[in-house]
C-alpha cells in the first residue's frame, strides 16, 4: 500500500481536531503514508545495548576553566520576578509536610 | 525472640570546593547576601545552554579513585525531572546511567577490625537553589542552584548505626584531605540521607529514607530512632512503607515527609545539550598522581616516629597540623608534634590564630625541635620564647639573646647543685639503684627547679648519673 484510506486520513484529522478538505485529503493519503514510513524506521534500532545517543552531534565535551565571569545582578532579573522580599525570590510554600 | 537486623545505605551529597559553579560561570559561593552568586544559567533562563566545568570533574574523579571505583572513561549526564520552586528549569542535570564512578570500597575500622563498605556509585550533579520557610511564603536563594556536587551511594552494606557513623567519618576525612569538599556538615555542605530496612530473616525489609541529616552523631541517633520505629510498627501488626522522613533532633525521632518518588516518577533521561564526556589514561594518570599524602600513610608516618595513637589521631584530625609535618622528615617528629598539640596550638588558639598567620618559619621550627631532641635547651626556655618565635621574624639564637635568656651549662657549677639535692635526697638515691627508674625524673625535676628551669638537660642528665653511680 503506497497511500493511506481517506477513512484513515479523517480518522488522523479526527484525533488531531482539524478539518480537511477532499482535496487535502488526496494529499494527505500520500504525505501521511510517507511519515509513517519513516517512522517505521524506529523499529529498525536495535535497542538497548547499542551506545545511545545522547547529542545529535559526534563532537565530544571541552570542559570550561573553573573561572568567573557572566554573573548578573539581581536588581536586573528582578523584572522577571513576581514577588520578591528582599534580596530573595517569594513564592507559595510548597513543603507537604 | 529473634531480633531484627538492620540493613543501612547511605547517600553523602557532597559539595565540590570549585571556583566557579557545575554549569555555569558564576561563584560557587553562597555564604553570602542572597541572590549574589547568580547568572542566566542557575536561574533556568530559556535558551541557555551549561558548560561543564573541568575543575569539577577533576574533583570528582580524585573522589572516585579514592574510594576505589571503577573509572568510566566515557560518561554523559542526564536530567532528572521533577517540579519544584527551587529548580526552575524543571530538572536537575546529574548522572544517572554514566556515574564517573562505580563498584568502589571505603575501608573502616570496627571493633578491631577492618571492614569494606561497597560504593555503589559516585556521580556528578548540580544543587538547588536554597528554600527558607516561613508560614505560607517560601523564600528562594539561588546562590547555591548549580553549586556542583558528587553523590556518593553505598551499597546496603551497614549493619548497625556505629559503622554507618565510622563510614561517615572515613569518607569525610578522605575527602577533606584530598581537598576535594570542606565536609561541613553544619553548613550544608556535606549532607545525609540514610536508608534504613530491617528484618529477621535474610531477606531485607521494606526500607525508608531520612533526609538531610545535620551531623554525623545524629545520623546514628536517626538510623536507632526509625530502626525503632520500623519495629514497633512490625510488632504491632503494621508494615512498613517505602517514604521519605526527617530527622528531627529536638524529638530524637523521623518524622515522614512524603512517600518515595522512585525512579520512573523523576522520568530521566540523557542531557542532549551536554556532549559526551571522556577521561583519557593520561588525564585518570595525572589526577591519581596529584593526590596528597592521606592520611592513612600519614599515620602510618607518625606512628613509625613513635607518636602516640592518641597524638595521632589529634594529629590527623588538626588537618593544618598534619600538613605543617609533611615539611620535615629529618626531625623528631614525636617532639615537632607534641609542641604543635601543645603549647603553639594553646598559644594559637588564645590569640585566635591559625599556624598560617604566625611567622614560625620551617627553619626555625627546625632549629628548636633540635635543640629540645639533643637537650640543649629545657623545655622551659621554648615555653618563655615561644610568643617570639611565632610572632616575630628573628631566628632561635637572635630571640635567646634578646631575652637573656642563658641555659646553665657550666658544669662545675651543675656539679655543685646535683650533688646538693642528692645529699638532700639520699632515700631516692637508694629507690633508684632498687630499680625505680622514675626517680631519675624526679631528681631532674628537684635541679631543674633550683636552676629555674635554666640548666642544659642533657647535661644534667649525664652529670646525675654519673654522681648517682659514685655513690
Amino acid at each position: 500500500m503506497d497511500k493511506l484510506s481517506k477513512e484513515e486520513v479523517l480518522h488522523v484529522a479526527d484525533l488531531a481536531r482539524i478539518y480537511v478538505s477532499d482535496e487535502e485529503i488526496e494529499n494527505y493519503k500520500i504525505e501521511l503514508k510517507q511519515l509513517l514510513s519513516d517512522v517505521e524506521k524506529i523499529k529498525d534500532v536495535k535497542g538497548y545495548d547499542d551506545e545511545i545517543l545522547i547529542s545529535p552531534t559526534d563532537s565530544f565535551l571541552t570542559p570550561r576553566e573553573d573561572v568567573e565571569k557572566d554573573t548578573v545582578e539581581f536588581n536586573d532579573i528582578k523584572k522577571n520576578i513576581p514577588n520578591t522580599f528582599g534580596n530573595f525570590v517569594e513564592v507559595p510554600v510548597m513543603i507537604n509536610e | 525472640m529473634t531480633e531484627y537486623k538492620k540493613t543501612i545505605g547511605i547517600e553523602v551529597h557532597c559539595e565540590l570546593k570549585t571556583n566557579t559553579k557545575m554549569f555555569s560561570t558564576s561563584l560557587n559561593g553562597y555564604q553570602t547576601i542572597a541572590n549574589k552568586n547568580i547568572c542566566a544559567i542557575d536561574l533556568g533562563y530559556p535558551g541557555t545552554l551549561p558548560i561543564v566545568n573541568k575543575y569539577a570533574v577533576e574533583l570528582a574523579l580524585k573522589a572516585a579513585i579514592l574510594l576505589n571505583c571503577k573509572i568510566n572513561r566515557t560518561m554523559h549526564f542526564d536530567r532528572k525531572n521533577y517540579f519544584y520552586p527551587d529548580l526552575p528549569k524543571g530538572y536537575q542535570i546529574t548522572q544517572a546511567r554514566t556515574p564517573i564512578g562505580v563498584n568502589g570500597y571505603v575501608e573502616i575500622e570496627i571493633d578491631g577490625k577492618t571492614k569494606k563498605i561497597g560504593i555503589h556509585d559516585i556521580h556528578i550533579e548540580e544543587d538547588t537553589a536554597k528554600s527558607i520557610h516561613k508560614e505560607d511564603k517560601s523564600y528562594l536563594d539561588f546562590n547555591r542552584a548549580g553549586v556542583p556536587l558528587i553523590e556518593i551511594v553505598t551499597e546496603p552494606d551497614m549493619k548497625s548505626s556505629s559503622e554507618a557513623m565510622a563510614y561517615l567519618e572515613k569518607l569525610k576525612e578522605i575527602l577533606y584531605y584530598a581537598d576535594i569538599s570542606d565536609c561541613k556538615m553544619e553548613e550544608g555542605s556535606m549532607r545525609c540521607d540514610v536508608n534504613v530496612s530491617i528484618s529477621k530473616t535474610e531477606k531485607l525489609g521494606v526500607r525508608t529514607e531520612t533526609k538531610n541529616i545535620g551531623s554525623i552523631s545524629s545520623v546514628g541517633l536517626a538510623i536507632n530512632e526509625e530502626a525503632k520505629r520500623q519495629e514497633e510498627v512490625l510488632e504491632n501488626g503494621g508494615s512498613i512503607k517505602e517514604e521519605t522522613r526527617r530527622y528531627s533532633e529536638l524529638e530524637n525521632k523521623t518524622i515522614l515527609m512524603r512517600v518515595k518518588e522512585t525512579g520512573n516518577d523523576y522520568r530521566y533521561f540523557p542531557e542532549a545539550d551536554i556532549p559526551y564526556l571522556t577521561l583519557t589514561e593520561e588525564y585518570i594518570e595525572k589526577v591519581k598522581n596529584d593526590i596528597p599524602i592521606m592520611p592513612n600513610e600519614r599515620r602510618k608516618i607518625y606512628k613509625k616516629h613513635e607518636i602516640s595513637e592518641i597524638n595521632i589521631e589529634k594529629i590527623i584530625q588538626d588537618k593544618t597540623i598534619s600538613d605543617y609535618l609533611l615539611n620535615f622528615d629529618d626531625i623528631n617528629l614525636k617532639i615537632a608534634s607534641n609542641l604543635l598539640l601543645g603549647d603553639i596550638k594553646a598559644y594559637l588558639n588564645k590569640e585566635n590564630k591559625k599556624l598560617s598567620d604566625t611567622k614560625l618559619t620551617i627553619e626555625k621550627f627546625k632549629t628548636v625541635v633540635n635543640k629540645l631532641d639533643k637537650g640543649e635547651i629545657p623545655n622551659k626556655v621554648f615555653k618563655d620564647i615561644l610568643a617570639n618565635l611565632l610572632e616575630t621574624e628573628k631566628t632561635f639564637d637572635e630571640i635567646v639573646k634578646d631575652n637573656n635568656i642563658e641555659t646553665i651549662s657550666d658544669t662545675k657549677a651543675l656539679l655543685e647543685i646535683v650533688n646538693n639535692i642528692l645529699n638532700n635526697n639520699e632515700p631516692s638515691i637508694i629507690e633508684y639503684k632498687n630499680g625505680h627508674d622514675r626517680i631519675l625524673k624526679f631528681l631532674m625535676g628537684q635541679i631543674m627547679k633550683e636552676t629555674k628551669g635554666s640548666a642544659n638537660p642533657s647535661l644534667v642528665n649525664k652529670i646525675l648519673l654519673e654522681e648517682i653511680s659514685k655513690r
